[in-house]
């Protein structure tokens, strides 16, 4: 957001130096421009969450590496002063405007997570990481409602992902399907509205590919790749709802969502990982195949021209699962129909339209790649 | 009330909060140690290999794989039961160490355990395969695998592990949870858990 602001002001110069907006005009759109903008990400806090990460790690590998030296009480004790010093502590700072405030609460949240894996250790308690990891992150995601606090919305977010990510690699342990984390999602989606993290929403919003992954795995595990397929084409299907909600009703979208601008990049995502989970269903069956590949293709040129001339993010996601879905094509059919030599003859021709296309695309839209690259 | 004052009182009371929890954690677990029923169990090397990682030993329990024939209501297909709470009844027997003699998987046993029983609770990984008696045996998780060392000492226990038999001193709380009290080499205690 932080060059958004930087881009129109430079913007404004330009357009004051040509004539075509007065100076007293161009001076109240730059203070216009820099009181609205949000309050951007300083390099301060992103270096101040940086170092308290590394002082909550620090203490914790210390206290794990001496546990003969200092008696456990000790330990459990320093520990709980630390929770309770962060978290007033940075209420505190918030109160002068400094930027560290947000930097020790996160402190508060790696020492509430750091006294939980202490207390494994203590009692030899073992298979309990995920479950650690859970309650690590509802004991964060409390704080962040607490304490107003945008950095503990995102740790919990990344947090809940974690467990997710845990939950599901952990075949032997695993209790079915955790279906909880849609509950722990949508929880944190609204603490996000209290905490104005607008992050934890768009992390949040591409998790959903990532559930909806892990949750056809699930069936793939016991042989049923009919399942796989369908939960693709329910997350390809939902993918294109909400892109053409968010295209057509932008106004009302944003209002509920508040993600800064519709954000249909995320749904182009989930389209496309829809889609490809379809054509590993069907990749033997060519008429299917064929089928959920043009469906592919029109569904990423059908962004493309709907959002591409937005948003740069947009067209490079457009450009990249393009050509993945081309080459995905070619894999498929080379068993069965072209042999090596035809293979390379027609990537290299293929590669050829791409690029034809990218620039026919480029040359309508007025960018030069360069800018579109740096953008 | 100011803003202020408001935002310090809530970080005391998050702080609190989570302080509380893990003391509520530290309670149960020093519960178990100071009232649960004590038993000894057979540890047997996981893989004389890869005993040791990081500074834990991992533990292998007698009682870690219960005979299918034990269980009241075994599960028809083992693979769709990972997870399911599994109650595992033991018996102290003439060498000090308690094993297994019957079995319920998701409701606790019905009967009453015996003076010299105790009922420990796990729960089912999902996994079946024959023993050395060729009968089919269900693995159970109990939760307590893992024995935190300083760092540096595992290698002598894991050496010593594999030549003779080690055990763990556990202690029992009323509804099954199983919590180690201390490691035993033979009949020296290597390990002693306080409570806190």
């Amino acid at each position: 957001m932080a060059n958004y602001a930087e881009k129109v002001r430079l913007d404004i110069e330009r357009w004051v130096a040509s004539g075509l907006v007065d100076r007293a005009t161009g001076d109240r759109l730059a203070i216009e421009i820099v009181k609205t903008a949000p309050r951007a990400f300083t390099f301060g806090s992103v270096l101040a969450a940086m170092a308290a990460i590394l002082l909550g790690a620090s203490v914790l590998v210390f206290i794990a590496a001496n546990w003969e030296a200092i008696p456990r009480i000790v330990r459990v004790l320093a520990l709980f002063a630390l929770i309770f010093g962060s978290y007033v502590g940075g209420a505190l700072l918030k109160e002068r405007g400094s930027g560290f405030g947000e930097a020790l609460y996160l402190l508060g949240a790696v020492a509430f997570g750091g006294s939980i894996a202490l207390i494994g250790q203590m009692y030899h308690l073992s298979g309990d990481e995920t479950e650690a990891i859970l309650v690590w992150c509802i004991g964060t995601a409390v704080a962040a409602a607490g304490l107003r606090s945008p950095m503990l919305t995102n740790a919990a977010v990344l947090l809940a992902i974690t467990w997710l990510l845990m939950r599901t690699g952990d075949w032997g342990r695993s209790a079915g399907f955790p279906y909880f984390y849609l509950v722990l999602a949508a929880a944190l989606w609204a603490i996000s509205y209290w905490t104005r993290s607008m992050a934890a929403r768009h992390i949040l919003l591409l998790s959903i590919s990532l559930y909806a992954v892990l949750f056809g795995f699930s069936f793939v595990f016991s042989d049923d790749f009919a399942t796989f397929g369908v939960v693709g084409a329910a997350l390809a299907i939902l993918a294109t709802i909400v892109f053409f909600a968010a295209h057509n009703f932008p106004e009302d979208v944003e209002r509920y969502a508040q993600l800064g601008g519709p954000a249909p990049a995320h749904s182009l995502i989930a389209f496309v990982v829809g889609i490809a989970m379809v054509q590993v269903k069907v990749y033997d069956q060519f008429g299917l195949m064929l089928l959920a590949t043009l469906v592919a293709f029109a569904g990423i040129v059908t962004a493309l021209l709907l959002r591409g001339r937005q948003s740069a993010l947009m067209r490079w996601i457009a450009y990249a699962a393009f050509t993945v879905e081309l080459a995905f094509l070619y894999f498929v059919t080379l068993g069965a129909l072209i042999d090596t030599a035809a293979l390379f003859l027609f990537s290299g021709l293929a590669l050829a339209g791409v690029a034809f296309f990218i620039m026919r695309l480029e040359r309508r839209f007025g960018t030069r790649p360069v800018e579109g690259a740096a953008s | 009330m100011t803003a202020s004052r408001r935002r310090l009182l809530l970080a005391a009371m998050v702080a609190l909060l989570q302080i509380g929890f893990l003391g509520w954690m530290i309670m149960g677990r020093a519960a178990i140690l100071r009232d649960g029923r004590e038993v000894l169990l057979k540890v047997e090397p996981v893989d004389p290999r890869d005993l040791l990682r990081g500074d834990y030993v991992r533990l292998g329990y007698e009682i870690g794989s219960v005979p299918r024939s034990l269980f009241a209501n075994p599960p028809a297909d083992i693979s769709k039961a990972a997870g399911q709470p599994a109650f595992v009844r033991i018996a102290k027997q003439s060498d000090g160490f308690w094993r297994a003699i019957g079995a319920t998987v998701g409701e606790p046993i019905a009967t009453p355990a015996a003076p010299d029983q105790v009922d420990i609770r796990g729960s089912l990984t999902g996994y079946e395969a024959p023993g050395p008696d060729a009968a089919m045996r269900l693995f159970v998780d109990y939760g307590i695998d893992r024995f935190y060392l300083p760092e540096g000492e595992g290698l002598a226990i894991e050496k010593d592990m594999v030549v003779r038999p080690f055990g763990i001193l556990a202690a029992i709380a009323g509804d099954g949870t199983a919590q180690i009290k201390g490691l035993m080499d033979g009949e020296t205690m290597l390990y002693a858990e306080p409570p806190y």
